[in-house]
């Protein structure tokens, strides 16, 4: 089993709906982004295109921040997830330069809040019950690997069904995320990239990412 | 420093930030005391001097001290040792682990018991070649990082080494200016050639890393014409090349010369080796994910 994503570029409008829901489910502080969007150019005016990218950890199977990691905090699950053990992170950021889609953030500002010089909001003060972030750890994407794990666990199928599909799948307005197992050939996610020559982000960087980018 | 806007994160050319901003400064000092450190105590046993291997213990440990700071979790340091199959970053604390505590042993036997003379010379042999792995780790563990093209070359791990060396000798020739002439004559040939060396490493690694990349590329430029290049040309050319080279010819040709200006040099190499660490820290950038125009 290896959890993927398919992600087709022609449906992504760069709302950031997949951003806002990802901050939402793991209530991430201020600055802190497990995923992005990225929007560029290419061409010259008039054959000019706009690019938008909605991006996120790969999970690469040949993940470059796992092996640099020093003490084996950043771990890899059998089912491909690259994840932070935050009880085992000392802080060194050697997963963060070696990244090379820099796909991890470095929570040190516990202070940080979205309406400074004002009171938590309801959110806030929640997620910090709900979801408490450590402090002086690395985090990233991590698939909604306690989404999947608790899907699974009552007989869900991540990508199929609601509850067990990461967040910025399952609401994304324009349905431009698939998620699903990478090894099932007949799951929805490899018919996508199959009949859609899905492809990687920047395959030159050697990692074997797990999201792949149909045109 | 490249000043970013947000939506130009990864669009554009991005520079590395957490190996040099805040905390990151402190290992950047780190790999600096890490190559000065091998660098001192490999020379000092070459020359046989007790204080010189003292003070290269003593800056190894300012290594580990400024590792510390690095870290945002310090107290979990013992986890560092975990992963040497595949970390430079685990693979390097245990080689200052180890020079640390053999040269701790060979110090002590050196001052206390100098009778031992085989004992001392195995845990000087021992301390010098992780010296050596300590001074050269720092390297390794920046041009593993395939993601920053500039730091991604076979080059940086010989130039951390000679730059260190450099720095070491030149620590190492504070320590002996008052000492014996004719070792000092012999140290000072050492370090015109190796200052020498070191000119033309830096030379070719700058020239072979234009051609690496786009992204390499634009980080030379940054770093001979750009932004970084006050601290290259200043600290790096100046400090660390031509200050010391004329000053150590000077040296050859007059016979000998006053120890302000030898003191001048000695500071002069200090100061263009931490330079030379943060110029390349600093001129790491990442290839764009997306092109911006």
């Amino acid at each position: 089993m290896r959890w993927g994503m398919a992600i087709e570029l022609k449906r992504c409008v760069g709302c950031y709906e997949c951003v806002l829901a990802c901050k939402a489910e793991h209530f991430l502080p201020p600055d802190i982004f497990w995923n992005r969007v990225l929007i560029g150019e290419s061409g010259k005016y008039p054959a000019v295109t706009k690019l938008i990218y909605t991006v996120r950890c790969n999970h690469c199977a040949d993940p470059a921040c796992v092996k640099v990691c020093p003490t084996g905090a950043t771990e890899q699950r059998e089912d491909g997830i690259v994840w932070v053990d935050e009880d085992k992170c000392v802080g060194c950021r050697y997963c963060m330069v070696a990244c090379p889609y820099q796909m991890r953030s470095m929570y040190d500002d516990g202070k940080a809040q979205y309406f400074p010089g004002q009171e938590l909001t309801e959110h806030e003060k929640m997620g910090r019950e709900l979801y408490p972030h450590a402090l002086g750890v690395v985090q990233k994407c991590v698939f909604c690997k306690e989404r999947i794990d608790s899907g699974m666990a009552l007989g869900l199928t991540p990508g199929v069904d609601r509850e067990a599909t990461p967040a910025c799948v399952i609401n994304c307005p324009t349905k431009a995320i698939h998620f699903g197992d990478l090894d099932d050939p007949n799951s929805e996610i490899n018919r996508v990239i199959k009949e859609r020559h899905g492809h990687p982000f920047h395959p030159e960087f050697d990692t074997d990412p797990s999201i792949h980018y149909v045109d | 420093m490249i000043q970013m806007k947000p939506y130009e994160f990864m669009v554009k050319y991005t520079q590395q930030k957490d190996w040099i901003d805040g905390r990151g400064n402190f290992i950047a000092f780190a790999f600096f005391l890490g190559g000065i450190s091998g660098g001192l105590y490999m020379a000092a046993a070459y020359f046989d001097n007790l204080l010189g291997m003292f003070v290269a213990w003593l800056l190894a440990l300012a290594m580990g001290l400024s590792y510390m700071i690095h870290l945002s979790k310090p107290l979990r340091f013992w986890r560092m040792f975990m992963k040497p199959g595949t970390s430079w970053i685990a693979r390097g604390f245990i080689f200052i682990m180890l020079f640390i505590g053999l040269t701790t042993i060979q110090l002590i036997l050196s001052q206390w018991v100098p009778g031992a003379t085989t004992a001392i010379t195995v845990f000087m042999v021992l301390a010098g070649i992780f010296a050596f792995a300590q001074s050269i780790y720092t390297g390794f563990a920046v041009s593993y990082v395939s993601a920053i093209k500039i730091w991604n070359s076979a080059i940086v791990p010989v130039l951390f080494v000679t730059c260190g060396l450099t720095g070491g000798l030149a620590i190492l020739l504070a320590i002996m200016m008052a000492g014996d002439h004719a070792q000092l004559i012999a140290l000072e040939n050492i370090i015109r050639v190796v200052l020498i060396a070191l000119a033309i490493i830096i030379g070719v690694y700058l020239w072979n890393t234009t051609y690496s990349s786009t992204a390499a590329k634009d980080a030379v430029k940054r770093l001979i014409g750009g932004s970084l290049a006050p601290l290259f040309w200043i600290g790096v050319f100046l400090f660390g090349i031509v200050i010391p080279i004329v000053i150590s010819i000077t040296t050859y040709f007059v016979g000998e010369v006053s120890s302000g200006l030898l003191t001048t040099a000695i500071v002069s190499e200090i100061i263009g080796g931490l330079a030379l660490r943060f110029a390349i820290l600093k001129a790491g950038v990442y290839t764009p994910l997306l092109p911006a125009e």
